[in-house]
């Protein structure tokens, strides 16, 4: 009599998931995603709109920092380059959208490979820094290379159009971030189950033993780098879209910091915890905005006067307290409900 | 000559801000390996209190610093004890992240409480500029320089002689071990977040009678990382000599080339120094074994 | 679908307003919105912009509103960040449906929003970032009031060079290194080869910086004796405390963020009488006026907080104001436009020169005043009245 969970094929070791009904709620959730323009307001979809793509760059993060453990700290200045290249490429020289968007995500992985090479010799907080500091370095060229970035005047995205549709409003706009969202979660979630997912995990769990067992530091780490680096400029790329309007202004350091407590929130290590924490961290300063007003009369001087910074500090305040009482993050409330759910009423 | 010694002298003084913050960095974080995001933010609240209590007191510049010192200390000891004791078990990443929770609320409580526009705080020392060998001073700076001088001379006794210092390398070297050699953990991390606190109140204050009182005075915390990695994330003493080297290749930077380079001229520099040496110029190499 | 569902809630929408017209307005209010910085280092900039829109608010609903319409202001936050300033502009043109836009923070923060401006044929007054990139090329719903920062600067320069030129001038400039301090240089470029006077150095600087040690040194190194201050705030002051430490004799013009109390006290030990350019009142009756008439409409604690960044703003709301009374009771968007269009010579009381917007680029307020602080009392004197130039 057979009991119990067998696992007969390699495709079923490595297979996402081996729940049906794990595949049946996925499959509702996109489609409640894809029916979601018809049912809420213009302003409620470019917060949506936001959140997905903070999804993108969370993802591309994850497999920098989540899975090979190196920490990276120049996101902003990746979301940078793919912004400009995309909104140089589309306004100066009028290529298409969909010649411009990967050609963003190039651009990234070829200036990744400029930041990586130098920081295969370092560790941990080191270098964090380094990457902190090339991210001021394409910061301050953008500022300076003014022909071919228009310097501090930003550039202008219009004229993204695919199949005729306009591109940058409402809508379409959301489907193309869905898209490329969905792709990247899948994306990753593959990469994480071949060779290369396998030896960046060995990598962050102890680099010298991965060496050891003879994987190639340098080939992999690079790799690490660019393939994050690629989804990282394309949401970059995205953002550009979006606000149509790029300027040194819009990638300040604050970025990286918020891409890196996305991360940390969301559950360091796992495509599901950076999705969570990128909605998380989105929606965030519009649940602060909700309580505060409901908690605090509009019209009273408090109000008025200090609210801004009431704002700012709960935002402070509700990482802290997470961290204090979930350090897991996000994931940790899902996989502790899996685990009461199964185990309920034992312990374990 | 004359301007060479202009831009060396001034690089000394803006080197010396950054050393004193990376001094504070590199003490906590030698002694808890926590990089202390929040740095840049106890620097700018310790030099608000001190206007404060510089406006109330009315005190000259010794007597407030005396005075601020150690209620920054206290503060330090209030952020530690809140924040990052009951994080203890947790992976540094996650302490590190709470760090930068307590900066984004350190930054909204200082604007909350003392406004947003900058300030003028003399703290009592004279405005008059002085000349030294030729070259101008205004005896802030001076004073600047000084304490640089002074704080970097007490840690360096202070790691050496003293037992709390020694008990602070050992908690450095192993925790474990110290743990079981009956050294207090617990008490030296309060003792570095005390101790840190207590330099970003000399950097806060000093900074701010130099370059003015205002809500962006947390940027310095970022701008004094080249300086920190430069002289190694855990060598206090280097962390200053580090400051002061960076300032002054950043004033040369800009003097001769120009071009905003002042502002990423650290960043290269780090850079460059650490593909060649990937633990910075003091810093303890990470040994690790399989 | 969702045509059915626009439908329905532009039914919806219309069954509660009875003048179901442009967004904003109703029988009893028009909202205005006001985007700012009143988060961040700059916020004591966004609030005393916001106050002008306040305080103008206050004296029109006073007077009655318009044609018997209360003026709402409401106001976001963007933290001088010109994606969320886009973001801003969404949730008050989305969820809050503003009728016009009065209130607009930094030239990026336009810019980034401009999409949607030009989108939504939003009346909007810009009055705290005059920059040629906001009217160059010119939006039809934009209306822009105040000089540029090149002819701010060459006012004074060209003051300087009429009355005060020390014997042997050299000139020299130092700004920031973005379109503010490409305007700033500008305007000096112009002074330098009218006067035909020794352009000694131009440097730049990073936004942000305090150190100004390097650039004060190379400055001295060439002789500079009138000094183009593009430095704000903080910086300016910096800029000045360096030169005295060098015993530089220089005379300074400077930028109008350096006619705030704020700045000149911040600027004042330095000792240095500077100039500073604006295109509304920093002293005198139309000054004292104003705040008499703005106690009524503020707490004293707000009060101290009325600069010149009060004035622009206040300008900016009454010439709107005065657009929407012209239109009467049937209050659209396109006949806002249309009034400001040919608004020719509104008085401001004195604060600035007349607004005349009937021009292509809808441009007002471009005339200077030169103002001098005198250091010891921290007071402002007028050296030359509203000009253009």
């Amino acid at each position: 009599m057979r009991t119990g969970n067998y696992k007969e094929s390699v495709g079923q070791i490595i297979a996402l998931s081996d729940s049906k009904a794990a595949w049946a709620w996925t499959a509702v959730l996109i489609a409640a995603l894809i029916v979601a323009p018809y049912l809420v307001g213009a302003y409620a979809l470019t917060l949506m709109v936001s959140a997905l793509i903070a999804v993108i760059g969370a993802v591309g993060l994850n497999i920098l920092t989540g899975t090979t453990g190196l920490i990276s700290l120049g996101q902003a200045g990746f979301l940078a380059v793919g912004a400009y290249t995309n909104a140089i490429l589309l306004t100066d020289y009028h290529l298409p959208v969909w010649l411009s968007l990967p050609a963003a995500g190039v651009a990234g992985a070829l200036v990744s490979i400029v930041v990586g090479i130098p920081s295969l010799r370092l560790k941990g907080l080191y270098l964090a820094i380094t990457t902190l500091a090339f991210a001021f370095i394409i910061n301050h060229i953008i500022l300076y290379a003014e022909r071919l970035t228009h310097g501090p005047n930003g550039v202008f995205v219009t004229g993204a159009k695919l199949f005729g549709f306009g591109l940058q409003r409402g809508p379409a706009l959301y489907y193309l971030t869905l898209a490329l969202a969905v792709a990247a979660i899948f994306a990753a979630l593959n990469l994480l189950r071949t060779r290369i997912g396998r030896a960046w995990i060995a990598i962050r769990d102890h680099d010298i033993a991965a060496r050891v067992m003879g994987i190639d530091l340098v080939r992999y780490k690079l790799l690490a780098f660019v393939v994050s680096s690629f989804i990282v400029a394309i949401a970059g790329a995205l953002l550009s879209l979006q606000i149509r309007f790029v300027n040194i202004d819009v990638f300040a350091l604050i970025l990286s910091i918020e891409a890196l407590a996305i991360i940390i929130l969301g559950g360091l290590g796992s495509v599901a915890g950076a999705v969570l924490g990128a909605v998380f961290l989105s929606y965030l300063p519009e649940a602060i905005r909700l309580v505060l007003s409901t908690v605090i009369d509009p019209s009273s001087p408090l109000y008025t006067n200090y609210v801004y910074e009431i704002r700012g500090i709960a935002n402070g305040l509700v990482i802290v307290l997470f961290l204090r009482f979930k350090p897991d993050g996000l994931i940790g409330f899902w996989r502790d409900a899996r685990k009461y759910w199964s185990n309920w009423p034992l312990a374990y | 000559m004359d301007f060479l010694g202009l831009l060396i002298s001034t690089g000394l003084v803006s080197g010396a801000t950054y050393g004193l913050i990376a001094m504070g960095f590199a003490l906590i974080y030698k002694s808890t390996g926590v990089v202390n995001f929040a740095q840049g933010e106890l620097v700018m609240l310790t030099a608000y209190v001190s206007f404060s209590l510089a406006n109330a007191l009315g005190l000259s510049f010794f007597p407030l610093l005396a005075v601020t010192v150690p209620i920054s200390m206290v503060i330090g000891l209030v952020l530690e004890r809140l924040i990052i004791r009951p994080m203890l078990s947790e992976p540094v990443f996650s302490i590190v992240m709470a760090t930068v929770g307590l900066a984004v609320i350190l930054r909204g409580i200082v604007v909350l409480v003392w406004g947003s526009e900058p300030l003028n705080f003399p703290a009592g020392l004279p405005t008059g500029v002085v000349t030294v060998a030729g070259v101008p001073f205004y005896p802030a700076q001076l004073c600047l320089l000084g304490a640089l001088a002074l704080v970097t001379l007490c840690a360096w006794l202070f790691l050496r002689f003293t037992r709390l210092g020694m008990a602070m390398r050992a908690v450095a070297a192993n925790e474990t071990a110290a743990l079981l050699m009956g050294v207090s953990v617990d008490r030296i991390h309060a003792a570095a977040w005390m101790l840190s606190a207590a330099i970003a109140a000399v950097a806060g204050v000093l900074f701010a009678i130099n370059f003015k009182l205002a809500p962006d005075l947390w940027f310095q915390g970022l701008k004094s990382f080249p300086a920190v990695i430069l002289g190694g994330l855990d060598s206090v003493i280097g962390a200053s000599l580090a400051g002061l080297i960076i300032g002054v290749i950043e004033n040369l930077a800009q003097g001769y080339l120009g071009e905003g380079l002042r502002e990423i001229a650290g960043f290269v520099v780090i850079i460059v120094v650490l593909m060649v040496r990937p633990y910075g110029l003091f810093g303890s190499a990470d040994i690790e074994r399989v | 679908m969702k045509i059915a569902t626009s439908v329905l809630t532009a039914a919806l929408l219309s069954a509660t307003a009875a003048w179901a017209g442009d967004p904003g307005v109703s029988d009893t209010e028009i909202k205005i919105g006001d985007v700012n910085i009143m988060t961040g280092p700059a916020a004591f900039v966004g609030r005393g912009v916001s106050l002008g829109s306040k305080i103008a608010a206050g004296e029109i609903n006073a007077a009655g509103g318009i044609n018997g319409r209360k003026i709402k202001i409401l106001t976001e936050d963007d933290g001088y960040i010109p994606s969320r300033s886009f973001q801003a502009l969404t949730k008050l043109l989305e969820e809050d449906g503003i009728f016009a836009l009065n209130g607009t923070s930094g030239t990026a923060n336009v810019l980034a929003m401009m999409p949607l401006i030009t989108e939504n044929n939003l009346p909007t007054l810009v009055t705290t970032a005059p920059s040629a990139l906001i009217y160059n090329p010119v939006r039809p719903s934009v209306f822009t009031f105040g000089a540029s920062y090149s002819d701010a600067f060459y006012a004074q320069l060209k003051y300087i060079h009429d009355h005060s030129e020390p014997k042997n001038p050299v000139y020299g400039i130092i700004r920031q290194d973005d379109d503010f301090g490409q305007e700033v240089e500008a305007g000096y470029e112009r002074a330098v080869k009218e006067f035909g006077v020794k352009d000694g150095i131009r440097l730049r600087f990073k936004k942000g910086t305090s150190n100004f040690a390097a650039e004060m040194a190379q400055m001295k190194q060439a002789g500079v004796n009138v000094l183009a201050n593009g430095g704000i705030f903080a910086g300016a002051a910096n800029i000045l405390s360096e030169a005295r430490k060098l015993d530089m004799d220089i005379q300074s013009a400077d930028v109008w963020s350096e006619g705030i109390p704020a700045s000149a006290k911040l600027a004042a030990p330095a000792g240095y009488d500077y100039l500073v350019g604006d295109y509304v009142a920093l002293t005198g009756p139309a000054v004292e006026r104003f705040l008499a008439m703005a106690k009524q409409f503020t707490t004293p604690d707000e009060l101290a907080g009325v600069s010149r960044y009060t004035f622009v703003t206040y300008v900016g709301l009454k010439s709107l104001a005065h657009a929407m009374q012209e239109c009467g009771k049937e209050l659209t968007r396109a006949c806002t436009i249309d009034k400001l269009r040919h608004t020719k010579d509104l008085d401001t009381g004195g604060l600035s020169a007349p607004v005349s917007f009937d021009n292509p680029q809808q441009l007002a307020g471009t005339e200077v005043a030169v103002y001098q602080l005198n250091a010891k009392e921290l007071k402002f004197r007028e050296l030359v009245g509203f000009k253009k130039y």
